[in-house]
């Protein structure tokens, strides 16, 4: 009856149990191909690890499936693009059947799915797993990292090719195991960037040039605030609500909320409480809630005031604004009165990242589609279709990639950015985003937190309380030492 | 009603043998993994993917834990408040309808289409119904905030689901409005099993409707009130997806409930297992301590004086006989 | 007899039916918004989430289906399979084990049943850990018996039934079958049973609404694409909070109650007419 009900929350909790027990069976079995993630490179060379060359690496030819676990059909979609070129490139069909596994995020259910197939091992066990940005770090770095497979051991030449591709440094920091080995990348750049509407600049200050406005509003929050008043004095608002300054406030501290197994409120983050006050006090935003209706009614200028500007990467502006600006050509509704530039901080948001299991058992093959898809700058590289819209045939959605080299000889001008070439902006966006201060424990931690920080701005309970309340909080959930 | 009793020698071996797929049922796909969790609750197990756990030196170190955990006692508060003001209008509406369509002389036009229609809100995913209802509540533009100007009630967007009282309000009223359907239906079903020589009798006698609601309809359903009761206390000490999916607890842990909270100690960063189980098992006393009073208060007086008195028979019985010999 | 005045009567009518008929739309509403929805694009769903007037987008959001491997007929069929077999088991069986509390006395009958009720009072996040883990050890993930079979272990269904028998089941019925000569599961089967219909429809509409809807289980306990039941397709078409198709969300989700509409209906008249107790007048 309905206890029915409660059992999503059962499943979910034996789930994860169950990785527990079947890894225990696991362990009683000899592994035969690689004991040990770093087995192979270490075995053939010197300790430093980050100069040697990749090793020579082999398929098992009684392996015939190649198992994908992914939470969209994103990266299902690029290896369909992967066999045709590589059809061309070598004359012969791909080898391998891909099995595709995706388990959307939204329920809650990928992460104990996947940990229990990488746990389970055996011939269903992923080969290539995708990981979130809000998770990833507990696949790269935290307790399911002993399952990813180092780029390296499946004959990828990482040192030479991430130098290359000019892949931002913040996807490297994130996907880089404590090891110091490289185990997750992505093909997708999400530095972000502060999207701005043409008219209401040229309305306040005269121009909507991006190297003009990007000194209103930046650099810094004092900038930011002062653009602020401008913006009011003529009754717009600078951004939507408190939420479209988190995401630049969080990726842009410092630290993570976790050090050392202490809760730490770093500088940066505590001043969002005061800033999000500001903005409520002053009444510099419409006041809505990220991913509410409301918010995106902002973006059509369908809000209590119009909106100056929004905080994202490349993908906030084709999946979200896009189609929220209540047309589809230059002219209609906001579309093409949109331009970007550089924010008052320096944050990513979001991305997707790829993982190899270190006991596939066709780690060439494995390790020829990542490379494919995360490290190769060439025209027939994904992230060159990615970057252009082309990988499902000419005038698809263009995007900002991880690899630099290609950002540079792609166009990014885009229509709804009224012609602006958006890789000017993004190039240099991914180069201030720093990957050092995520931790497996965000989601949870960031929603105690801005649920405090709301109590505050609203007058609900002090500054000094809603710090307290939060602390309890975590304090109360999480396995974390807090002072 | 009950006629006599069976004799009972002959056929008690059919009460154990009709019960054995329900055991075995039971043994295999549940027992297990009860006395797993019972076990985790002692131990120190933590962490994603750990499978060697000890027994702590304090066995009940979790326990102590989790009681002294501030959010927990807030998510016992919290679930009590919110099942109250769901449960009390949801019986009371249940017991009306049912009063409503079970009667006799003035029967409703559409009543089969009603008793259809109020079930429906059960039909539909706790996700969707979350949606639904934030933005019905949505700030600081949506319907209900509409409604409020047109009426003149506010003059700015009002916030509402920041507000603890109206948060936890909004809960208890989709709780109530998912299954007062429901507990209508299993009341109907009792009302159905009750036998109609009853309510002839009282047609006979010239009963009103009311008398006949209050003193057969009412009295005759006691033990299916009791499996509403039971059932809807252990749901609403249970319930989960709604305060989860449509406020995650908040605002401020308003409306955090205690398998919320559960779920969050599992699974919202630090997969701290044993203190999950530990609080499931504080949850299950808790729930049979309450069950039990309900039990107690619902018994069947008569048919426990009956034994009693039974007993007391056999006793002088004996007595008697003993004094002969 | 006595009657309530003719005025006062037109009252109460009148009062009912206005309760009722609020009460249905209050029902209605909810499936209203999310048949119009389907026919809604998702940025319309996004500028506005409740709209009481349909769209023009029905067709594109059916060819979002296509691209995301979202087979309904499939999705039906397993569906189907999962929530009918555990329906069937779990009434049975609940209504046998209830017969047994309820007509014969034995020695551990009430430690039984007080075993029951505790088993139902472990809350679900307890009963379920474990359950998984045991089930990948042997082999049944990508099988659809660890869906259906626990439902022969349904506490509350017993517990309702037995609620239900004490009250309806007379004595006299089933001795007068013994005394035709009737054997125990005959009996069961052929008198009790019919006694117990209202009881076994309300029942099982309410576990095949449950097990049709139940999304976490089959999610994990099935990867093959062939096994998906509806609500694993609909949770496939989310995708990630980012990018989700709201509109084929909502056509999915459509398709997804329809069935149990019909299953509804179907069941429902046992709910509406007291059908019942023919076989029972003394």
């Amino acid at each position: 009856m309905k206890r029915i009900l409660a059992l999503v929350l059962t499943l979910a909790m034996l789930f994860t149990l169950a990785v527990g027990f079947t890894g225990c069976g696991k362990e009683a079995d000899p592994t035969p191909v690689a004991p040990d993630t770093s087995s192979p490179a270490e075995t053939s060379s010197a300790p430093a690890d980050t100069s040697t060359p990749a090793p020579e690496v082999t398929d098992d030819p009684d392996v015939k499936v190649l198992n994908l676990w992914s939470f969209t059909d994103e990266v299902p979609k690029m290896l369909d693009k992967y066999k045709e070129i590589y059809k061309e490139r070598t004359g012969n069909d791909f080898p391998y059947e891909i099995k595709t596994t995706i388990i959307a995020t939204t329920d809650g259910a990928y992460q104990p799915a996947l940990d229990q197939a990488l746990a389970g091992g055996g011939s269903d066990a992923p080969d290539i797993y995708c990981a979130e940005a809000a998770f990833v770090l507990k696949y790269t770095q935290g307790d399911a990292s002993q399952y990813a497979a180092a780029y390296k051991d499946l004959g990828i030449d990482v040192d030479k090719l991430v130098a290359e591709s000019e892949i931002a440094q913040y996807t490297v920091e994130i996907g880089t195991r404590g090891d110091g080995k490289l185990v997750g990348l992505g093909y997708q750049a999400t530095g972000g960037a502060f999207i701005y509407r043409r008219s209401i600049a040229k309305d306040v200050w005269g121009t909507d040039d991006p190297a003009v406005i990007k000194d209103k509003v930046g650099p810094g929050w004092d900038k930011f605030f002062q653009a602020a008043e401008d913006l009011k004095a003529k009754g717009y608002a600078i951004i939507s609500g408190d939420g479209d300054l988190w995401h630049a406030v969080e990726n842009s501290s410092d630290q993570g909320w976790i050090v050392d197994g202490k809760l730490v409120i770093d500088p940066k983050r505590e001043a969002f409480l005061d800033y999000s006050k500001k903005l409520k006090d002053n009444g510099y935003h419409n006041d809505t809630t990220d991913w509410t209706d409301a918010w995106y009614a902002d973006m059509k200028d369908a809000g209590g005031k119009k909106v100056f500007g929004f905080f994202g990467p490349a993908w906030l502006i084709n999946y979200v604004m896009a189609g929220n600006s209540g047309g589809e050509a230059p002219g209609e509704g906001t579309y093409g009165d949109w331009a970007v530039c550089e924010p008052p901080v320096g944050f990513f948001w979001g991305g997707t990242w790829v993982l190899a299991n270190k006991d596939t058992k066709i780690p060439k093959a494995v390790g020829e589609i990542i490379e494919w898809i995360t490290l190769d700058n060439s025209e027939t590289g994904l992230q060159y279709y990615w970057a252009n819209g082309t990988l499902y045939g000419p005038g698809g959605t263009k995007d900002t990639v991880a690899s630099g080299a290609v950002m540079k000889k792609s166009d990014g001008t885009l229509p709804f950015l009224g012609g602006q070439n958006m890789f000017d902006v993004f190039v240099p966006a991914g180069e201030f985003a720093n990957g050092k201060n995520l931790t497996q424990y965000d989601e949870t931690i960031n929603g105690y937190w801005r649920n405090q920080v709301s109590e505050y701005s609203n007058g609900n309970k002090s500054r000094d309380q809603a710090i307290a309340d939060f602390k309890q909080q975590v304090a109360d959930n999480l396995d974390v030492i807090v002072e | 009603m009950k006629g006599k009793r069976l004799k009972s020698v002959s056929y008690a071996k059919y009460g154990y043998i009709f019960s054995i797929p329900f055991v075995l049922a039971f043994l295999i796909f549940t027992a297990y993994p009860i006395f797993y969790t019972a076990i985790i609750g002692f131990t120190d197990l933590k962490g994603l993917g750990k499978t060697d756990f000890t027994i702590l030196e304090n066995p009940f170190h979790n326990f102590q834990l989790i009681l002294k955990n501030p959010s927990f006692q807030r998510s016992l508060q919290n679930t009590a408040i919110m099942w109250t003001i769901n449960f009390i209008p949801q019986i009371l509406l249940a017991l009306l309808l049912t009063a409503w369509f079970t009667n006799q002389r003035q029967k409703l036009r559409g009543q089969g289409a009603f008793k259809v229609l109020f079930y429906m809100p059960n039909i539909i995913t706790a996700a969707t119904i979350a949606i639904l209802f934030s933005t019905l509540f949505g700030y600081p533009m949506g319907p209900v905030n509409d409604l409020f100007k047109m009426l003149g009630l506010a003059n700015e967007p009002i916030n509402f689901l920041l507000d603890k009282w109206t948060a936890r309000g909004i809960i208890a009223f989709i709780q109530f409005w998912m299954w007062y359907g429901q507990t209508m239906i299993v009341l109907i079903a009792g009302v159905l099993g009750i036998n109609p020589a009853l309510f002839e009798a009282a047609e006979i006698d010239g009963a009103t409707s009311r008398q006949v609601f209050f003193y057969i309809t009412l009295p005759s359903l006691r033990t299916i009130m009791l499996f509403t009761l039971v059932t809807s206390l252990i749901g609403g000490m249970q319930m989960f997806d709604i305060p989860k999916l449509f406020l995650n607890g908040g605002p401020d842990n308003a409306t955090l409930t205690v398998s919320v909270f559960i779920y969050n100690q599992a699974f919202s960063g630090s997969y701290l297992y044993n203190r999950a189980a530990a609080a499931s098992m504080l949850l299950f006393i808790i729930i049979a301590i309450l069950s039990g009073i309900l039990f107690y208060l619902l018994r069947d007086k008569d048919a426990i004086k009956a034994k009693k008195e039974m007993k007391k028979l056999r006793k002088a019985q004996a007595a008697a006989r003993r004094a002969e010999a | 007899m006595k009657h309530e005045p003719i005025a006062g009567r037109a009252i109460t009518r009148t009062i009912k039916y206005i309760v009722c008929i609020t009460l249905a739309i209050l029902s209605v509403i909810p499936f209203w918004i999310m048949i119009m929805n389907a026919t809604r694009g998702t940025y319309e769903i996004q500028q506005s989430a409740i709209s009481l007037l349909p769209s023009t987008f029905l067709k594109s959001n059916f060819q979002v289906f296509e691209g995301k491997a979202f087979n309904p007929l499939v999705g039906f069929m397993n569906s189907f399979i999962i929530a009918g077999g555990a329906t069937i088991l779990g009434v049975y069986f609940s209504s046998l084990t209830a017969y047994a509390l309820v007509a014969y006395q034995w020695r551990l009958r009430q430690p039984f049943f007080t075993f029951i009720m505790a088993v139902l009072m472990i809350p679900a996040q307890v009963s379920g850990i474990g359950f998984y883990q045991f089930m990948y050890r042997i082999g049944w993930t990508n099988s659809y018996f660890p869906l259906i079979l626990p439902a022969i272990a349904a506490p509350a269904v017993v517990f309702f039934m037995r609620q239900y028998l004490a009250g309806a089941l007379s004595v006299d019925i089933v001795n007068s079958a013994r005394i035709d000569g009737a054997g125990e599961f005959y009996t069961f089967n052929r008198i009790v049973l019919p006694i117990m219909k209202p009881a076994m429809a309300t029942q099982a509409i309410f576990s095949f609404v449950g097990s049709w809807n139940n999304l976490f289980m089959p999610l994990i306990l099935l990867t093959d694409k062939s096994k998906y039941t509806m609500p694993i397709m609909v949770s496939l078409l989310r995708g990630d909070i980012y990018r989700t198709e709201y509109g084929a969300v909502y056509l999915g989700l459509t398709l997804t109650v329809l069935p149990l509409f019909i299953v509804y209906f179907a069941l429902s008249k046992y709910i509406i007419a007291g059908v019942a107790l023919g076989s029972m007048k003394e």
